[in-house]
């Protein structure tokens, strides 16, 4: 039986989404109204399970590409992911089939359901990241060879740009310049992908994960102890790896800095539970590599998901001050971030850290 | 001399300041018609210094009552917005997720036209005159005359607000407006909730402060009178009577603020211990640390620059359990005289401890005389341990600070803390709400989104600093005290042209003139 989801369902799933954003992603609040008046406008979106894809499918990722705290002021219209449909099978002559999203973590995992609702076209449960990245290239989509282009971006005003370019990292700078250009944020349709493509480059079920996840934050409160068990459970039953709490501390120092439009910086934080070793926390838009003293506990990619210790809620990398009190979760990667040309452009190597990704399941504990 | 004056819900407290020293201080019950509870306080405060009605020199005022009807949906006026904006947020109509009871007492007559600008100045959607038109008629045919008007990036670029409110005001005489740029920084959604709100206080605004203004009167007053609002500053009367959701929060903040003035320290970590919770706050530079995430007034998700303040459940109803001693959050509350051990009751609360641990004296002492040595001194590491770790949290640092305590429930808090360097507990701590509000200096704040690459940085913030400048000589402020209180840059992430958001605020002494005119009234006969 296929999901639903609904009005009253958007909440849940950006929560979920929060949480495996590691720490970037955003806040999805605008999103989250946003999605909510269309999905009542519109009507309910059924999710579409990859396996059952036809062979003659064309799939396309939308979402939004910009700057998420401009889009706190100017505000989406909300019927550009529509146009941006529109556009792209005008351009292309062909007809979109199905429709992804390119990021489970933040406000991308909920904007395709707008398309998909008003368009009633099926919404695959997946996505191109299983959790939030901060560069194109490092998505499933780029590893698995999926070429971003032909790709279409929508403005505000309906303006319409029609990309031609195989190079993901081309197309960032493209896509990025025109969203400067036009207020900030432009809604795109990209990476169109073939069946055999799309069963390859994206990775299953996250948006019913991250909808069962967001209720399980929601009807299980209780601190972060308390939650690890439920939390364990739930990510048994799914793609991601091993769920593994790493740290229970409060923040005794951050250190930040904007360096070429990244939140670049470092979290320390004490034990409050025993004596282990502070731990170090290292960002960049997310949470990339945890360290126990000098024994790293998780990196990059794999994910490290920090909550308020006291309600679970999933804390943003932009807001952790010192005093905090947190626990920090590890979570194993879905496989295909395992594959050596996976891990080409998303270890620790790619982000500047020396040192090779060892997967979690294979850490010590850090104790 | 200043009197500063905090009416709260049950209490109105005033006190008399000369400078900086505490001449009088008085607790008075809040009365139903807020007039005769200002009254009461005024004149038992002037009686107790034993000084005339016409030494006065200024007025403070703090003020609950419209955070209270916001919270109680009540004497909340009906209110049109409309925003220019559109294309942008067709999907997000004003006013789209608040609560249905405030939305229904507001009214929902919420209207977009074409209009805006981008974070660069490019506009958005053309004005049109005829759509704009067809909204004031519509607002005209409903009755209404408050107006809240927002538009896309007006922090950066308020004319189109400003052009909109003109014509508005031709269309509709008597009409009363926000303008959402006047009273919020970026974030639409929020700005524009703030605004709304705001207009739909003006008519109680209107009552308030003519009534404040005609209990100064009829006591001979006429030195001028302030309000005080949410970031610590003052505003005129005439000011606030504009823009009265700027006093919300302004409790916690005079709380914060009376401290600073009380201790004459301008960086510390404040603990007010109240009867069930214990509000802790930051002072930065004199002024209380701000919330950096969206604060909801009433269920209202709004931007406006609140207090940073953790609570936390200890305060004097706090009840003790025995096993695996544990102090609150449990509390029994305004119930604490009738339930407590040392008043005759059987539970044991952190008052009962303090009593025994011999830090206060309330109550009967003997009733709490056959606790066990070893659960007292428990119990007051215990509260002391609870008190150290929200210092913790909220302190920005590692580094031991300063800490005041104010608030009923002070003497808690006997020994010394891990987390200060200096515990200190000043005098008249129980009015130091009012003590903030006395506080003689305004503010302006500003909040832009700005590129260097168009502007060099020294440039931009010169004009940010002469514009708010210029903005406090007209509200009074005396030029040579003039000062930055806080400049606070965020660069834009994932946007690579160096634009970033640059939030301003100035502050400055209020010139108080010594030679006011005189006046010839005698103080009267309180009120009964």
């Amino acid at each position: 039986m296929s999901i639903r989801i609904g009005p009253d369902d958007v909440a849940d799933l950006c929560r979920g989404s929060v949480f495996l954003a590691t720490g970037g992603g955003g806040d999805p609040y605008i999103s989250q109204v946003l999605v909510t008046e269309a999905l009542k406008k519109y009507g309910p979106v059924d999710l579409f399970s990859l396996e059952d894809l036809p062979e003659d499918a064309l799939v396309v990722a939308v979402g939004e590409v910009g700057a998420p705290s401009i889009s706190l002021e100017q505000l989406p219209g909300g019927d550009e992911c529509l146009a941006v449909i529109d556009r792209f099978e005008e351009f292309t002559g062909r007809q979109v089939t199905h429709l992804v999203s390119f990021e489970v973590g933040g406000a991308n995992s909920v904007i395709p359901l707008i398309a998909a609702a008003a368009r009633g076209l099926p919404l695959i449960d997946g996505d191109g990241m299983a959790r939030a990245l901060p560069e194109a290239q490092m998505m499933p989509f780029a590893i698995e060879g999926v070429k971003p282009s032909p790709a279409v971006a929508v403005d505000y005003s309906g303006g319409c740009v029609y990309f031609d370019v195989k190079d993901t990292r081309l197309y960032e700078r493209q896509i990025r310049s025109f969203a400067m250009a036009m207020g900030g944020m432009v809604f795109t349709a990209e990476h169109p992908m073939t069946a055999p493509e799309a069963r390859r480059a994206i990775v299953p079920n996250t948006i019913s994960f991250a909808l069962r996840l967001g209720q399980l934050l929601r009807e299980k409160r209780g601190n972060a102890h308390a939650l690890e068990a439920p939390l364990r459970e739930l990510f048994l039953d799914s793609d991601f790896g091993e769920f593994r709490h790493l740290y229970t501390g409060k923040v005794i120092d951050i250190q930040r800095k904007t360096v070429g439009g990244f939140d670049v910086g470092e979290a320390v934080l004490a034990s409050t539970i025993d004596e282990r070793p502070p731990m170090i926390l290292s960002i960049k838009n997310e949470f990339l590599l945890a360290k126990v003293g000098e024994q790293v506990v998780a990196s990059v990619p794999d994910l490290i998901t920090m909550v308020d210790h006291e309600t679970t809620a999933p804390i943003n990398a932009e807001r952790v001050h010192y005093g905090q009190r947190v626990s920090v979760f590890g979570i194993g990667c879905p496989p295909h971030y395992r594959t050596e040309k996976a891990l080409a452009v998303v270890e620790p190597r790619a982000f500047g850290f020396d040192l090779d990704f060892v997967p979690i399941e294979n850490l010590p504990q850090g104790v | 001399m200043r009197v500063g004056i905090d009416v709260g819900g049950t209490h109105t407290d005033a006190v008399l300041l000369e400078g900086k020293e505490v001449l009088a201080s008085v607790k008075h019950l809040t009365s139903a018609n807020v007039r005769d509870g200002v009254f009461g306080a005024l004149d038992a405060v002037l009686q107790q210094a034993q000084a005339p009605h016409s030494s006065i020199d200024a007025v403070m005022i703090g003020t609950t009552q419209f955070t209270n009807a916001v919270i109680e949906r009540r004497e909340l006026a009906p209110t049109a917005v409309i925003r220019a904006g559109l294309p942008s947020g067709e999907l997000i109509p004003p006013m789209i997720d608040w609560p249905e009871d405030i939305a229904n007492a507001i009214g929902r007559h919420a209207y977009m036209i074409a209009g805006g600008k981008t974070y660069d100045g490019f506009p958005i959607g053309k004005f049109d005159q005829a759509e704009l038109d067809l909204v004031l008629d519509d607002i005209a045919a409903k009755g209404i005359s408050l107006i809240a008007v927002s538009s896309v990036f007006s922090p950066s670029d308020p004319s189109e607000e400003q052009f909109l409110a003109e014509r508005i005001r031709e269309r509709i005489p008597g009409v009363k407006m926000t303008l959402s740029h006047a009273i919020g920084g970026m974030g639409l959604l929020e700005r524009e909730n703030a605004a709304i709100l705001n207009t739909a206080l003006l008519p109680l605004a209107d009552k308030v402060i003519s009534a404040f203004a005609s209990a100064l009167e009829v006591r001979g007053i006429q030195c001028p009178f302030f309000i005080s609002q949410n970031d610590g500053t003052l505003m005129s009367a005439d000011f606030a009577a504009e823009f009265p959701a700027l006093t919300f929060a302004s409790g916690p903040t005079n709380s914060l603020r009376g401290a600073s003035l009380l201790t004459q320290l301008e960086d510390a970590v404040v603990v007010d211990i109240g009867g069930t919770t214990s509000d802790i706050g930051v002072l930065q530079g004199g002024f209380p640390r701000q919330s950096n995430v969206a604060i909801s007034v009433g269920g209202v998700r709004t931007n406006f620059r609140m207090p940073d303040i953790q609570a936390i459940g200890l305060g004097g109803g706090s009840i003790v359990a025995r096993d695996e001693l544990c102090i609150g959050p449990q509390s029994v509350g305004y119930r604490l005289v009738d339930e407590g051990r040392v008043f005759g009751g059987q539970t044991l609360t952190s008052t009962d401890v303090a009593v025994a641990n011999g830090s206060a004296a309330i109550g009967d002492v003997t009733k709490v005389a056959g606790l066990e040595p070893e659960l007292v001194e428990q119990a007051t590491l215990e509260m002391h341990r609870i008190v150290n770790v929200g210092i913790d949290q909220m302190r920005s640092s590692a580094e031991p600070v300063p800490v005041i305590l104010v608030g009923g429930g002070a003497v808690r808090i006997s020994r010394s803390l891990d987390t200060a360097s200096d515990v200190l507990r000043p005098e008249h701590s129980g009015v130091a709400n009012a003590i903030g509000a006395a506080n003689a200096q305004i503010g302006r704040e500003t909040e832009l989104i700005v590129n260097y690459r168009e502007k060099p940085r020294a440039e931009v913030l010169d004009e940010l600093k002469d514009s708010l400048a210029q903005e406090l000589l007209a509200a009074g402020a005396a030029e040579e005290t003039i000062r930055i209180a806080d400049v606070e840059e965020t660069a834009i992430s994932y946007m690579a042209n160096e634009a970033s958001k640059l939030r301003g605020k100035l502050v400055g002494d209020l010139e108080f003139s010594s030679n006011a005119p005189p006046t010839d009234a005698e103080p009267q006969e309180c009120l009964p």
